[in-house]
């Protein structure tokens, strides 16, 4: 079986743990992102019939981004970059943390992921800012942890772009 | 002088041909390259070594392309001449098979030492004890006491990804899931020289949690970490390291141009499992001697028992021989079990030989055998010579023999004995007659004078005794009886000769007695007259019933009797006188007793010239005259028996 390590990017408070929880094997406690500054997981998906399984690497969010440590990016296949629906912010810092990610390691295939879409009326995000960050290339998902939605897409559609950009 | 006109597209061709002269021919030249398909098929075999080599450094997309060719291509091969593949493969093959042999049958005999090394020693039983007293397992006891150190694990993680590419564990660790222990033990390394701001190139070499340790033999593009329980030897470190060098050398392009399948480094299973060491705190450091021990003590009863066994299947054969042999027994299906009863089944005649006592004799416990047996009547010789034996208890001195239903006996054999036999021997099935030809018979002189005394119905007067054979009879008995004794009495089995001279024939003796006193009888007659004296008629009365005694006893003895009547006359007067006068007497008494009811033909009277001579003890009859008649019995045989 193909082995990706992928790793999960985002401000504080974005929902990066809560959005992965439902959806992957998991032995190490939340602790570890406090402690370490990082946590794994591991999740199987199927790429056009054949199975990847992705080494989750679940990076500390921290406002302060300066501090991101980029040794935890080594060697990893893509990433998810998630932002907070909700807060307008979020979505500022994760544009910021993607510069350094690329500063850093490099291009790599990555995914926007819109967390909290369970929350609609309070959504700050329009339809325009996407927009443009979709001519950027940048493809987005609208993820929910509370109701599971948009995750295993976005980890299939991860996994079938880091195989296809071998 | 005059240039003559020219057509124009000729002096075009012209210029053309003076202008691109050199660009055409190489132009014909590419062209023919190109067309010429064993010159391209030269072309790219010039660059191809290259042009692969510049693809492996870009990535792994030309192995990806090869792939199903390649694989084709050697399945085809494999099928179609496998030999090649087997030259290739035998020099390598075999010492990876030694080489996993041994490392098993390594660890087999280090784990079996130190199962036997703490089950049967004493520091065994305390640890027992404590693992009791503390509740905890007995293996947590031995391993907290015994243990130098284990490696528990060991992780091959490629160092740019962080991922697990190959995990081995000793059987008895606990191992969660390796990717996310090899992820987090990556993170861990980034975590601390980050921290610490330590150089890139440095790393953590080791780490201690609890009881555990964690050791990192860095490399180039992979490392090996080893979780280790207790505390290791340094020659540790030179082994995980030497094994992380040869990784490299084994897999250095694998590592390099790693994208994530880990399928190619599972060849390296061996190479780990090989640093999965373990070292326990035992008095005797090196060979696994108790291993051994235990092995030659399995050995010897693994020895000790084929000895046992063979020696039981010999026994058995032997009892089968034994009871094979028998006659009088067939048998038809036998088998030997170890565990259970052993079976044997078949025919047996009643007088054969008992399996019991053969199997004893064959030393085999009886009661582990089960037999089953058909009656029948075995006819061969020696089953019918039991049969006799067993129904006539044969006497030590008589031999038999028996050929073909015909019993020959031998030797001395007792008369009882053979009567008997004779008697009864052909109801025994097997024996049509018997033959005693060549036999001494024997006779016991009581059983010969018993037999005697039934025969002839021995009177209480008379008396027996045997001796060899020689049989004296005394006493008295009736003359009939001495007769049939006389006659047939030697005919008894056993008596061969009768001596009676001591029997009184009691009918002689009456005959003798009447015939006495017949003779001794006078009837006296009256001077020169034939009239009976007074006293001659006291003798004359009494004579009826004397003749009549001796005539019965005479009888008896098988004779008849006449009776001579002599008259007697004394010298007195003429002799003829005398002469009419004797018989006149003689007839006169005849006369009597022929009027008492006897036949006169009974009867001889006659005269009797010569005076009476009387016995000379007989006083009386001396004194009387010579006027009398007195008389002789004469007998003779009966005609009649008696």
């Amino acid at each position: 079986m193909i082995q990706k390590k992928i790793c999960m990017i985002g401000a504080s408070g974005v929902g990066k743990t809560s959005l992965i929880a439902k959806f992957v094997h998991s032995m190490f406690s939340d602790k570890y992102l406090t402690t370490v500054g990082v946590k794994i997981d591991k999740k199987t998906v199927s790429v056009d019939g054949s199975e990847v399984m992705l080494m989750i690497w679940d990076l500390e969010g921290d406002d302060d981004y300066q501090r991101l440590q980029t040794s935890y990016l080594r060697g990893t296949s893509g990433y998810l970059l998630v932002a907070d629906g909700t807060r307008q912010i979020t979505l500022d810092q994760a544009i910021e943390i993607q510069g350094r990610v690329v500063a850093a390691i490099g291009p790599l295939p990555f995914l926007l992921a819109l967390n909290k879409a369970d929350l609609a009326p309070q959504w700050e995000i329009d339809e325009a800012r996407t927009d443009s960050l979709s001519a950027r290339g940048w493809r987005s998902f609208k993820t929910s942890a509370k109701e599971g939605a948009g995750v295993e897409e976005a980890f299939i559609e991860l996994g079938r772009m880091m195989t296809q950009s071998k | 002088m005059h240039r003559s006109a020219r057509d124009p597209i000729t002096e075009f061709e012209e210029l053309r041909r003076l202008l691109l002269s050199r660009e055409r021919a190489q132009l014909r030249e590419l062209t023919d390259r190109v067309s010429d398909k064993e010159r391209r098929s030269q072309d790219v075999a010039g660059v191809l070594p290259e042009a692969i080599k510049m693809s492996r450094e870009r990535g792994e997309e030309l192995t990806h392309a090869l792939q199903p060719a390649v694989e084709g291509s050697i399945k085809d091969s494999i099928d179609q001449r496998p030999q090649v593949f087997v030259d290739a493969l035998h020099p390598i093959i075999g010492p990876i098979v030694r080489r996993s042999i041994a490392e098993s049958l390594r660890r087999l005999l280090q784990s079996l030492n130190q199962t036997l090394e703490h089950t049967f020693s004493w520091r065994g039983l305390k640890w027992r004890f404590e693992a009791l007293r503390t509740g905890k397992t007995f293996a947590e006891v031995v391993m907290l006491r015994s243990l130098v150190y284990r490696v528990e694990q060991l992780f091959l993680i490629h160092r740019e990804t962080s991922l697990a590419l190959l995990h081995v564990a000793a059987d008895s660790a606990v191992s969660k899931d390796s990717d996310m222990v090899a992820g987090m033990l990556s993170a861990i390394q980034d975590f601390a020289r980050d921290s610490f701001e330590a150089g890139e190139d440095s790393a953590l070499e080791e780490f201690r949690v609890g009881e555990l340790q964690v050791w990192i033999a860095p490399g180039r593009a992979a490392y090996l970490a080893a979780v280790i329980r207790g505390n290791p030897s340094r020659e540790l470190r030179s082994t995980l390291e030497d094994a992380i060098e040869s990784i490299h050398i084994l897999k250095g392009s694998a590592l390099t141009f790693f994208q994530g399948d880990t399928a190619v480094f599972e060849t390296l299973r061996p190479e780990l499992e090989s640093c999965l060491q373990a070292q326990y705190n035992t008095e005797k450091r090196g060979r696994p001697t108790r291993a051994w021990l235990m092995l030659l003590a399995i050995a010897a009863v693994a020895i000790f028992g084929l000895i046992l066994a063979a020696q039981s299947k010999s026994k058995w054969k032997n009892f089968l021989g034994r009871l094979k042999s028998q006659p009088g027994i067939v048998v038809t299906d036998a088998q030997h079990r170890w565990f259970s009863s052993s079976q044997v089944s078949g025919l047996r005649d009643a007088s054969s030989a008992d399996p019991a006592t053969l199997s004893r004799e064959a030393n085999l416990d009886p009661s582990r055998i089960r037999f089953h047996w058909k009656e029948f009547l075995a006819l061969d010789p020696a089953s019918v010579r039991r049969r006799f034996e067993q129904r006539f208890s044969v006497p030590t001195e008589t031999r038999i023999a028996l050929n073909d239903g015909v019993l020959a006996l031998s030797g001395s054999v007792p008369y009882a004995w053979l009567e008997q036999v004779q008697r009864e021997a052909t109801l025994i099935p097997g024996v049509t007659s018997i033959v005693e030809r060549d036999a001494k018979i024997i006779y016991d002189p009581d059983l010969a004078r018993k037999r005697f005394e039934t025969r002839f119905t021995l009177p209480d007067s008379v008396n027996a005794v045997a001796v060899d054979g020689a049989l004296t009879l005394s006493g008295e008995a009736s003359h009939r009886w001495l007769t049939r004794v006389r006659a047939e009495g030697a005919k008894v089995p056993g008596i061969t000769s009768i001596d009676d001279r001591a029997v009184i024939d009691l009918d002689q003796r009456a005959f003798e007695q009447s015939r006495s006193i017949i003779e001794s009888a006078f009837v006296y007659f009256l001077t020169n007259k034939d009239d009976i004296a007074t006293e001659g008629f006291a003798a004359l009365s009494r004579l009826p019933d004397e003749i009549r005694r001796c005539e019965n006893a005479a009888k008896q003895l098988g004779m008849a009797l006449t009776l001579e009547i002599h008259g007697y006359a004394d010298a007195v007067g003429s002799e003829a006188k005398n002469a009419d006068l004797r018989q006149r007497r003689a007839n006169k008494v005849r006369d009597f007793l022929v009027s008492c009811g006897f036949p006169a033909a009974q009867f001889k009277p006659v005269g009797i010239e010569q005076p009476f001579k009387p016995a000379a003890s007989d006083k009386a009859a001396a004194e009387q005259s010579d006027r009398r008649v007195a008389f002789t019995v004469v007998t003779q045989s009966s005609t009649t028996s008696p």
